[in-house]
């Protein structure tokens, strides 16, 4: 067999499987649990807020509850305490535009 | 069948180092000719070897191949030309590294619309007729001197060219193989192939059936004679 | 059409990249491996952030907090009819949730105190919810059940140490199901007095507030009030809430560095080395076949099918790659990062979504520059005289 047939029939093969997994995600989709009724009236009637991606620091497992200010925590450039906080980032209150003045004599 | 009209090469001009590899050379090889460009090295054969063989223009004159002046032409046409018209044997054989003979012996005629069953024969027919047929798999560093210089010779040929044109081609060959190249040459002479060899091999130039001498020395031509 | 040409060239084209094939197919992998990086990363955060999408849609619209020094406090309950008042309010919640160290599995878990909870016959719960006054019901979070050796079931009890540190029992009557443990892997629900007597809250406070507001663009002017109203509040608007799950896997987050870094450097090394220039036996390589009759054209074109084969297969591999990882076999690869020292964590059964406008950016900016790092060097060469070859 040429080269070129089998590099087009190995590309073909490759776009088979795209597209075999394409199909794969509608239907993952159309019958995920996220499209559930059941699932929607437990965020909502339990006030949820927050997914549970990690359960070892308080702002990854509520990331969007955490505190504003405390030390370690929100700024973007702190120290990391907890492994997760590598993935999920802290928070970002810039649009609080909170100020901090320093007056002088 | 190729004329050249006062031709003239410069390298490098305008610059500190501008040298004029061939000055002011007018040739004429005539169709089934045996012609030797001789002379000592840097006296401009390779570079008059590759302005016949439409691999440079000249910056001045004309080369005419088949009377059409083919100096001037575009690159796509040139390298037209130079494809259907001649077959290169390169002094240092520049085969490539890696492929087989037969890969090798084909690669002129890729870039052409011809199927690969077609040209798979043509590969091996030529292979045949140079005793090549059982290396046709190998890979060519693996060959002798001998066989490298077949595997070039039947590149060469591929294209079913009119005019060879080869440059120092017994240069790194020795007297056994050298006569060897010389009578495959003399057998595409006698089927009707004109043949250039660029050399200062006397094995070469002294053969009997040599017919066109044109010496060369310091880019000019010193002498030129024509036997029978 | 010459198509003939154009299949004889890309022959040779694979010809000549089986000759280096110790190179190639290092390129090939560290390419693979990239494109599977990234587009892991690119799949995850997509169908992370619509899954948050989709599901705190449901949520408050405001979250009220109250800061005390900066930090979390608990806010008074009083203040929810001076927030009913402000025009588009249309329901104000207290909220009594915190988190519970379970020391013999060494897990934190997530625990919320209700009210009524008007979830009836929800096919996600097995057995129920608390009600509003039972004193010793809990409803577990899967992964809860599934921690302990032993594992939880309904009818099983649960002990809690209470704030004085005496022991409270709780009876399972209701358990998550898994299918909604991306909400619930963590949560332990129980009445809103069992939750006040459990940690020692004091009356008339809460962890926090959750406003309703129906109208959606009134939700910004209505938090702008409350702060107005109480400046030492903060509310968070469902918006941001949903926007902070857009950052989560952000481009600048430590484990894309981790994963990264090493393989970033080899592939920057080896782009660079090939966009500076060509090796003396690749500039060969193409003198030998322009003299032998090859135009600049079909060399250029060599070279594209050679960029075109490296970086598509790379491509279309690491892609392929990628899904199978992450939606699969659940980003095993990912979840450790994920996990850090959490011992509670859901297993991800992620929706597949994807997202075909990052994945056409992410092939725009890595097959095209390939290709054209592998023509424009070869561009120089192809297009001297043929006749250097003669020379060299």
């Amino acid at each position: 067999m040429r080269k070129s047939t089998a590099f087009f029939i190995f590309i073909t093969a490759n776009l088979a499987v795209m597209a075999a997994l394409y199909i794969h995600s509608l239907t993952a989709v159309s019958k995920h649990p996220v499209f559930k009724k059941e699932i929607k009236e437990i965020a909502e009637k339990l006030r949820l807020t927050d997914l549970v991606l990690s359960t070892d620091a308080r702002y990854t497992r509520h990331p969007s509850q955490a505190d504003l200010f405390s030390a370690f925590q929100d700024f973007p450039g702190s120290i990391e305490h907890f492994p997760t906080g590598s993935v999920i980032p802290p928070p970002d209150f810039s649009y609080m535009r909170t100020e901090i003045r320093i007056y002088g004599n | 069948m190729i004329k050249t009209e006062n031709i003239t090469k410069d390298f490098n001009k305008g610059m500190r180092d501008e040298v004029t590899a061939v000055k002011d050379v007018s040739i004429e090889i005539n169709k089934g000719d045996f012609a030797v460009l001789k002379g000592p090295s840097g006296s401009g054969k390779t570079t008059l070897l590759s302005l016949i063989g439409c691999m440079s223009r000249p910056t001045s004159g004309r080369v005419l191949v088949e009377n059409r002046d083919v100096s001037r032409l575009p690159e796509r046409f040139m390298t037209k030309v130079r494809r259907n018209t001649f077959g290169f044997i390169f002094q240092q054989f520049h085969l490539i590294k890696g492929l087989t003979v037969s890969d090798n012996v084909m690669l002129p005629l890729y870039p052409t619309d011809i199927t690969p069953s077609e040209l798979r024969k043509r590969a091996e027919d030529i292979l045949n007729t140079l005793g090549m047929s059982d290396r046709k798999k190998f890979q060519v560093q693996k060959l002798s001197g001998g066989e490298q210089q077949r595997t070039a010779i039947a590149r060469a040929l591929i294209n079913n060219p009119a005019i060879i044109l080869a440059d120092e081609p017994t240069a790194h060959l020795d007297t056994h193989l050298s006569e060897e190249f010389l009578s495959i040459m003399r057998n595409l002479q006698q089927q009707g192939k004109t043949i250039v060899i660029a050399t200062h091999d006397p094995l070469v130039y002294e053969k009997e059936y040599v017919n066109l001498y044109i010496e060369m020395r310091d880019g000019m031509v010193r002498g030129a004679g024509r036997k029978h | 059409m010459a198509i003939n040409k154009h299949k004889n060239i890309l022959d040779y084209t694979l010809q000549s990249l089986l000759r280096r094939k110790f190179k190639n197919t290092g390129i090939i992998l560290v390419f693979t491996f990239i494109i599977f990086a990234v587009s892991s990363i690119i799949l995850l955060s997509y169908s992370l952030k619509k899954e948050a999408g989709m599901l705190l849609k449901y949520s408050p619209e405001i979250i009220v907090q109250k800061i005390l020094a900066g930090r979390h406090e608990l806010i008074s309950t009083k203040i929810k009819n001076e927030i009913m008042g402000i025009p588009g309010v249309s329901k104000v919640e207290p909220r009594y949730w915190g988190y519970y160290y379970d020391s013999g599995v060494r897990a934190n878990y997530t625990i919320i105190g209700i009210g009524v909870s008007g979830i009836e016959n929800n096919r996600l719960i097995k057995g129920r919810m608390p009600s509003a006054n039972e004193k010793n019901a809990a409803a577990i979070g899967r992964e809860i059940a599934d921690a302990r050796i032993i594992k939880k079931d309904i009818g099983d009890s649960l002990n809690l140490q209470n704030s004085e540190g005496r022991w409270m029992e709780f009876k399972i009557v209701g358990i998550f199901e898994s299918d909604s443990e991306i909400l619930t892997a963590d949560l332990i629900i129980i009445s809103e007095s069992a939750f006040k007597s459990l940690v020692g809250m004091p009356e008339d406070t809460a962890t926090d507030l959750a406003v309703r507001v129906a109208n959606e663009t009134e939700i910004p002017t209505a938090a702008r009030k409350i702060k107005e109203l109480f400046p030492y509040s903060r509310p968070i608007l469902r918006d941001e809430v949903i926007r902070t799950y857009d950052a989560v896997f952000g481009w600048r987050s430590g484990l894309i560095l981790a994963m990264f870094a090493g393989a970033l450097a080899a592939f920057i090394i080896l782009a660079w080395d090939k966009a500076t220039g060509l090796s003396a036996e690749e500039k060969q390589e193409i003198g030998i076949l322009k003299a032998i009759g090859w135009e600049t054209s079909d060399i250029l074109e060599m070279k594209f099918w050679e960029g075109l084969v490296i970086s598509l297969t790379s491509f279309m591999c690491g892609l392929i790659l990628a899904y199978l990882h992450i939606f699969l076999l659940d980003g095993f690869l990912f979840a450790p990062a994920l996990k850090g020292w959490s011992v509670i964590y859901p297993h991800f059964n992620l929706a597949p979504f994807i997202d075909f406008y990052q994945i056409a950016i992410l092939m725009a900016i890595t097959v095209l520059p390939y290709i054209a790092s592998t023509i424009i060097p070869s561009w120089k060469a192809s297009i001297t005289d043929p006749d250097t070859v003669m020379r060299g």
